[in-house]
């Protein structure tokens, strides 16, 4: 029992944290610390993104990627606009909108986009 | 003042908004346990080390705070990652001398007041450096013998003897409790 009472009393003296004159001093140099980590991270990103962007658009480029891309786009459109037809046959400027394969690039751009702020978002989350 | 807006929430509440990125929550924390953590750090012995393991072990703390699930305290929990924090680093640079010897080599007991007693900190450096982190392991950082002993990758058998010799010394040394010395105080009276 006394043994008991005793090792009680130990874990109370241990919890008993005592008062130190620079604890603000040391919460202030952790959140640099963590501050100055994140920043890292961003940059590193950031970085990785960038250079990842610039080779993949590089190498879209020099394989012919947008002639061939023009081309499916072009097959797209037709298939799209066909759609759009049966739905509303008399909406012209729908079929305006698509022939040109644009609205086909356009979307293509704007998630290769969206999945880079994913990407990144997910990044930053890990 | 964003200060006083997180000096009213709960330990809990603050990790779950630094699960959400947010740093100032989390140096709230710190705030309120950092002098906890270093002391225990002080306790095992880490000395001049303690402040530089604490700010790594708040960091790696951090880095995992979405393992908190609050329950357990905060405190607890930051303390145990520190004092394995801890443990590594004295494993990486070899200085855990060997724990495994029975007789372990203590400093000469401290000198204390009137009567010879002495408060934890003090008592804490008469014990052998296996003596001294086996107690605080277990009795300040929550370890069980059987966690302290796969950290410091040793036979359960010497954690037990450690710890039951570093009580022992402890109990010589340590001042009475405030109730034992209310109680001394009366008999003398």
């Amino acid at each position: 029992m006394a043994e008991l009472d005793f090792e009680r009393r130990l874990e109370r003296l241990f919890a008993e944290a005592p008062a130190m004159a620079d604890e603000d001093a040391f919460a202030r140099r952790v959140e640099r610390r963590l501050e100055r980590g994140w920043t890292a991270r961003r940059l590193v990103i950031g970085a990785a993104g960038g250079v990842g962007g610039v080779i993949g658009a590089s190498q879209l480029f020099m394989s012919g990627f947008a002639e061939r891309m023009e081309v499916a786009s072009q097959g797209s459109a037709k298939v799209l606009t066909a759609g759009l037809r049966e739905v509303a046959p008399h909406a012209d400027w729908l079929t305006v909108l698509t022939s040109g394969g644009a609205v086909v690039w356009t979307a293509s751009v704007l998630a290769v986009v969206a999945l880079g702020f994913a990407v990144a978002r997910a990044l930053e989350e890990i | 003042m964003p200060g006083a807006r997180y000096s009213s929430l709960h330990d809990v509440e603050l990790a779950a908004h630094a699960v959400a990125g947010d740093r100032r929550a989390f140096g709230e924390l710190v705030r309120r346990h950092g002098a906890g953590v270093r002391a225990l750090l002080r306790r095992m012995g880490a000395g001049a080390e303690a402040d530089d393991v604490a700010q790594d072990a708040f960091l790696a703390a951090f880095e995992r705070i979405a393992e908190f699930r609050g329950e357990g305290t905060f405190a607890g929990w930051v303390k145990r990652i520190a004092a394995r924090q801890y443990l590594r680093r004295l494993q990486r640079q070899r200085r855990l001398k060997a724990l495994a010897v029975e007789a372990d080599e203590a400093d000469p007991p401290p000198a204390g007041d009137a009567d010879g007693r002495i408060d934890l900190d003090e008592s804490l450096k008469g014990l052998g450096q296996g003596e001294r982190l086996c107690v605080s392991l277990c009795f300040g950082a929550g370890f069980s013998h059987a966690e302290a002993a796969e950290a410091l990758n040793l036979p359960l058998g010497t954690v037990k003897s450690h710890v039951k010799r570093g009580l022992e010394k402890l109990r010589a040394r340590l001042a009475p409790s405030d109730g034992a010395a209310a109680q001394g105080n009366d008999a003398h009276g």
